[in-house]
């Protein structure tokens, strides 16, 4: 009777694991982290009071908050066009290498295993030490010093470093996607005579739209959630120019006791990757070779 | 294919080369400067910083050694991930079998549904309830922290194994059970051989997350020095060695060292894994 009720029972028995620590790790967490957003707790004091929305009425009248967010969107889109452009012509140009291929892959795809505080940290190095030797050598009065401690330059040298890693993961995801293309297609359009360019454009390329798609919303996100390079480079500095988002959160919630108010900026942050998510998935479905 | 390739034009193979050069040494250049400078002494690499060493001198690494608790931190990050593993083959592969048989019930469906919204939440929203939700259990330690990532692997893995799972044919699975096989019996012994290529891809990409995560060791374990992980052995020394920087080389050379290591041995399998799953995800 009771291997019986077992056997019944196995299909939800495998969810319920899942389930109990989602819904406390994860859902539970996000309803909290909402519930906060409301309130005036400071993140320390044993007791809050529920504010209603004066958390968000305070960012939007915040010049911080708007400078933050203006900063975290010239982020993310410094680092989704460095990212798909790079990605793209490193997958092209590796998927037709024919000697080295292996080797060369390999390296492309060394970065993607060492921790983001480690590059930061050689980068950091990088800068210091390499930088103001180009500077002299060259006489670039901008190239003087690090980058990162030049209030114009520092947030494009985050990005560049944050780059420097985040390429190898949608490169190797498009290699796939050009397998992908059947080779007769490549000989149909050869023997109707279609230039390399025409080739990319009408057949590589509605091929490749599905992980175009995959790769733009993994770096939107990516850029738009971003927090070790800045965090680890930077500190949101020189003058709060690179004082992206999730730097802002973290220095709220941990530094200045506006745990309430670093909530409800999170709260914000969800909703724009919502919406963005969303237009990017009908946006996805539009075209392409599925 | 080998047709395309021949006949490309050669102004084409000469920049893709050049690109594919180029790139490589903006990698490994970075690398290179590491290691030699890291077999200086600060006097030698104040002489040339792009110079190779003298000689092999090890006295930075035998320093480090010495000093920090470099083994402390190295089998810190090695048991949160190997635990953090388990955890994500304990509860990912069973649930996404559950989901995918019976997703026409409700139950399942609604499973699902609620484990992917996950794709759409910032880490950022749960961080801060999570310091007090981990805090009220008494969970500020490396195992809150393996029970966390199992938790939030979830999405991710959810999202990848269903869909390879429904993609997967039928039949063996009802020739088991009209022999007699029971569902826990199909489970393991056929679907989890079914779908390990999906699982490596999967562990892969988790083991990366977990060795190399530095936010969520931050929230949970910073505060412990005796928790820390490499990520944040890393960061915690950067001022310790901001003015002996030749010191601070050899420090992320070791930090790297055991991925590095694990990456040189298993690059064919890492890569292969992970373009499987960029194939069939």
């Amino acid at each position: 009777m009771a291997s019986k009720f077992l056997e019944r029972s196995t299909y939800f028995l495998f969810t319920l694991p899942a389930v109990i620590l989602y819904t406390l790790f994860f859902a539970y967490a996000v309803f909290v982290g909402i519930q906060y957003s409301f309130t005036d707790w400071n993140g320390i004091s044993s007791g809050y009071n529920y504010v209603g929305f004066s958390n968000y009425v305070d960012l939007w009248n915040n010049p911080n908050f708007k400078q933050s967010l203006i900063v975290t969107g010239q982020y993310a889109i410094m680092l989704v066009a460095g990212v798909m452009i790079l990605s793209l012509i490193l997958a092209l140009s590796l998927n037709s290498l024919k000697k080295l291929q292996t080797f060369a892959k390999s390296v492309y795809f060394l970065p993607a295993m060492i921790s983001a505080v480690t590059i930061s940290l050689i980068w950091d190095q990088l800068f210091v030490r390499v930088v103001p030797l180009i500077g002299e050598a060259f006489d670039i009065a901008a190239f003087y010093q690090s980058p990162l401690a030049h209030p114009k330059y520092a947030l494009i040298a985050v990005v560049i470093v944050n780059i420097w890693q985040a390429v190898a993961l949608p490169t190797l995801i498009f290699i796939a996607g050009l397998q992908s293309v059947p080779s007769e297609l490549y000989e149909a359009g050869r023997i109707d005579g279609a230039s390399t360019f025409n080739r990319f454009r009408y057949i590589t390329f509605p091929f490749l739209i599905p992980t175009i798609t995959v790769n733009m919303v993994l770096a939107i996100k990516a850029g738009i959630t971003s927090f070790d390079y800045a965090y680890t480079l930077t500190g949101g500095g020189p003058v709060k120019s690179t004082n992206v988002i999730g730097i802002m959160i973290y220095n709220d919630a941990f530094q200045n006791l506006r745990f309430a108010m670093a909530n409800a900026e999170a709260v914000i942050l969800f909703v724009i990757i919502a919406v963005l998510s969303f237009v990017q998935i009908k946006l996805g479905r539009k075209g392409g070779v599925h | 294919m080998n047709v395309s390739i021949r006949q490309e034009g050669l102004g084409w193979r000469i920049l893709r080369n050049l690109i594919l050069l180029i790139g490589i040494i903006i990698i490994l250049g970075p690398m290179y400067l590491v290691v030699i400078n890291s077999l200086k002494s600060l006097e030698e690499a104040g002489q040339g910083f792009f110079n190779l060493p003298r000689a092999l001198d090890f006295s930075n690494y035998a320093e480090l050694l010495s000093k920090g608790n470099y083994w402390r931190y190295v089998w810190n990050t090695t048991f949160i991930t190997i635990g953090s593993i388990v955890m994500v083959l304990l509860i990912n592969p069973t649930v996404a079998y559950a989901i995918a048989r019976n997703r026409h019930k409700k139950y399942y469906n609604f499973v699902y549904l609620y484990i992917l919204l996950g794709l759409f939440v910032p880490f950022q929203v749960i961080m801060l309830p999570l310091t007090k939700i981990m805090t009220n259990l008494s969970l500020l330690n490396p195992v809150g922290l393996i029970l966390l990532y199992g938790a939030l692997s979830l999405t991710r893995g959810v999202f990848l194994l269903v869909n390879y799972i429904e993609g997967m044919p039928m039949e063996i699975e009802e020739a088991a059970r009209i022999d007699g096989c029971s569902t826990f019996q199909i489970y393991y012994s056929i679907i989890l051989r079914l779908i390990m290529p999906m699982l490596v891809t999967l562990i892969i990409m988790d083991a990366l997350w977990f060795w190399n995560d530095f936010m969520l060791p931050l929230l949970i374990l910073n505060k412990s020095k005796e928790f820390w992980t490499l990520p944040l052995f890393q960061y915690n020394f950067k001022t310790e060695y901001s003015f002996n920087y030749t010191m601070a080389f050899t420090s992320y050379l070791m930090a790297m060292l055991p991925i590095i290591v694990v990456y040189a041995a298993g690059q064919k399998y890492i890569i292969a894994g992970l373009t499987e799953g960029a194939i069939k995800g």
